[in-house]
């Protein structure tokens, strides 16, 4: 993985540098921030409505507020990651450097993750806020914490791929939304049909199981093995593209 | 240092390269040349391992670019056309970048960056945002990054394209420092640049090796067609002296406020040295001083003789063959 560690260290002060990790941080927060506080405001109006579940479980697995930001900012995060250097012309700088396609691509996502942990940061504060006005669970708001992260590493390596695939930032975004917000779709979509293959299908594909699950601290190794798979599979398939310019 | 072999490129149904080879000794100065559209691009970025040839291998220091484009890659101090870079860096962070990503030492980088913004004319620029640099500028942050890791062959696309006389001399004179440490491949359409920096010429046309060899072969591959001759005295009398010389052909008087330059014709290039010496002889019969003889045989039209018709053997090979003879 020679050449992992200064495209990541790169790819970071790229994305802080032109201020769109400043940018994406202040409108998540905004959003996160307001919905926290409306959750707050409606738990300390009428206590008894979700029984059995903290606010700190409602705030990772109850609603869509919480992952919808996550459709639009993951892909914005990743779209200039290859599409940008491909139209200014710099990945053959990067590409005739000894370093592998696999540390090119590992770096760039590894950047994006990094930015997305960064992300999420602030919000462990909304869980002092908590715990110091009642009691919360901290192992809950770790496996909270714990599908947040495999979302993340799934929605940005579907962003990696789609900036591998085009060198329009716009369209590596749209694209990697698209995909992402047809998952998304398919998980609302459970909800139409009866119990049975196609709506345990779409259920285990969705988004909210996940979230749902890990938010109760219920890591089931089947949530695992397909949200790691959706992250490594387009990333390998990100590994491919990029050594099949050479031979384009 | 690089041993190209049966190199073929193909751009969907297009051929850009048909079965180019060429080699470049260790220590040597090469320019590669060609009209636009050639192939001197494609094939430097086989060489660099950005592209991968549609058949056929190169070797560089003999490490092949396809099966092992790390080792290959680590020799090399590429500069692609036009110096791409990341705008939003610095001067000073981008070549770090690019040395750590090159595996240049933790402990030596900061020495080498210093060392090729020095080489590269790039003193007190270190703070500087790319984004703000001029073209002649961003061109030599190019070719200290071409340079930082040290790299036994450098070869840079065009290094003086869009740049201004001043800078064109620089760069020139750099690569001529440079000759001692690197062995170099410069791809240029500009003749002058190959026959101020280079010791040997490759030359293609439309992805086919024209010609190689040193610059006197190639100079050589075109006997002149004409000779310019300055003058004291007066062009038409000079020219009607000239109308019955054995092997000379027309004669003209070139546009200058002076009218002191002929331009005279071969009738049968072979036979040049001979005419040039008649033509002298003639005019100094007709009381005509003669200043300055030129035969045109310049590298710009063995260039434009060679590229515009098919390929013929290589100076190198008739050299060869000669020789076996």
């Amino acid at each position: 993985m020679r050449g992992l560690w200064p495209i990541l260290k790169r790819e970071l002060l790229g994305l802080f540098v032109t201020p769109i990790a400043w940018v994406i941080m202040a409108a998540f927060l905004f959003i996160e921030g307001l919905f926290f506080y409306f959750l707050i405001m409606s738990y300390s109006s009428q206590s008894d409505v979700i029984v059995g579940m903290g606010p700190a479980e409602a705030f990772f697995g109850q609603s869509e507020f919480f992952y919808f930001p996550l459709v639009l900012i993951c892909p914005v995060l990743t779209m200039r990651l290859f599409a940008e250097e491909r139209k200014s012309g710099t990945i053959e700088a990067l590409l005739t450097a000894p370093v592998t396609p696999a540390a090119v691509v590992l770096g760039k996502y590894l950047a994006t993750l990094c930015v997305y942990v960064v992300m999420w940061a602030p919000t462990v504060l909304y869980m002092f806020i908590l715990s110091s006005h009642g009691e919360i669970d901290w192992s809950l708001v770790a496996t909270g914490y714990a599908g947040t992260l495999l979302v993340g590493m799934a929605y940005l390596a579907i962003g990696t791929l789609a900036s591998a695939l085009t060198s329009s930032q716009l369209a590596a975004a749209m694209g990697a939304t698209v995909f992402i917000l047809a998952f998304f779709v398919m998980g609302y979509a459970a909800r139409g049909f009866d119990e049975g293959s196609t709506r345990s299908m779409l259920e285990h594909v969705a988004v909210s199981s996940l979230m749902n699950d890990f938010s109760r601290g219920l890591v089931d190794s089947r949530r695992l093995v397909f949200w790691v798979s959706f992250a490594i599979i387009p990333l390998y398939a990100t590994i491919r593209t990029v050594e099949s310019w050479r031979w384009g | 240092m690089i041993a190209c072999h049966k190199l073929c490129k193909d751009y969907g149904s297009f051929r850009a390269l048909k079965n180019l080879s060429f080699e470049v000794a260790r220590g040597e100065v090469v320019g590669f040349l060609g009209p636009n559209g050639a192939g001197k691009s494609t094939t430097l970025r086989i060489l660099s391992g950005f592209l991968g040839p549609t058949s056929g291998d190169a070797r560089i220091n003999g490490h092949s670019i396809v099966d092992e484009p790390i080792v290959a890659k680590s020799m090399i101090g590429y500069m692609p056309e036009a110096a791409p870079l990341y705008t939003e860096m610095r001067v000073g962070e981008y070549l770090l970048y690019r040395a750590e990503l090159k595996g240049v030492a933790r402990a030596s980088r900061k020495t080498a960056v210093s060392r090729v913004i020095a080489d590269a004319g790039l003193d007190g620029m270190d703070g500087v945002l790319i984004g703000h640099l001029s073209k002649g500028y961003r061109q030599r942050v190019g070719l200290a990054d071409a340079l930082v890791a040290s790299p036994p062959l450098l070869i840079l696309d065009e290094p003086t394209a869009g740049l201004d006389p001043n800078q064109i001399r620089e760069v020139r004179a750099l690569i001529s420092r440079l000759k001692e440490k690197h062995t170099i491949l410069v791809s240029t359409h500009i003749l002058s640049e190959v026959e101020a920096m280079c010791d040997k010429g490759v030359l293609i046309a439309r992805g086919e090796l024209i010609a190689q060899g040193t610059l006197a072969e190639l100079r050589a591959l075109r006997r002149p067609r004409a000779v310019r001759i300055r003058i004291r005295g007066d062009a038409s009398a000079a020219k009607k002296a000239l109308v019955d010389i054995q092997g000379a052909g027309e004669t003209t008087i070139e546009d200058s406020a002076d009218r002191s330059r002929l331009s005279v014709s071969f009738s049968d290039p072979d036979d040049a040295d001979a005419t040039t010496a008649r033509i002298v002889a003639a005019l100094s019969r007709v009381q005509i001083g003669v200043v300055e003889v030129v035969p045109s045989s310049s590298l710009e039209q063995v260039f434009a003789d060679l590229t515009a018709r098919a390929p013929t053997a290589t100076a190198g090979d008739a050299k060869k063959r000669k020789g076996q003879r």
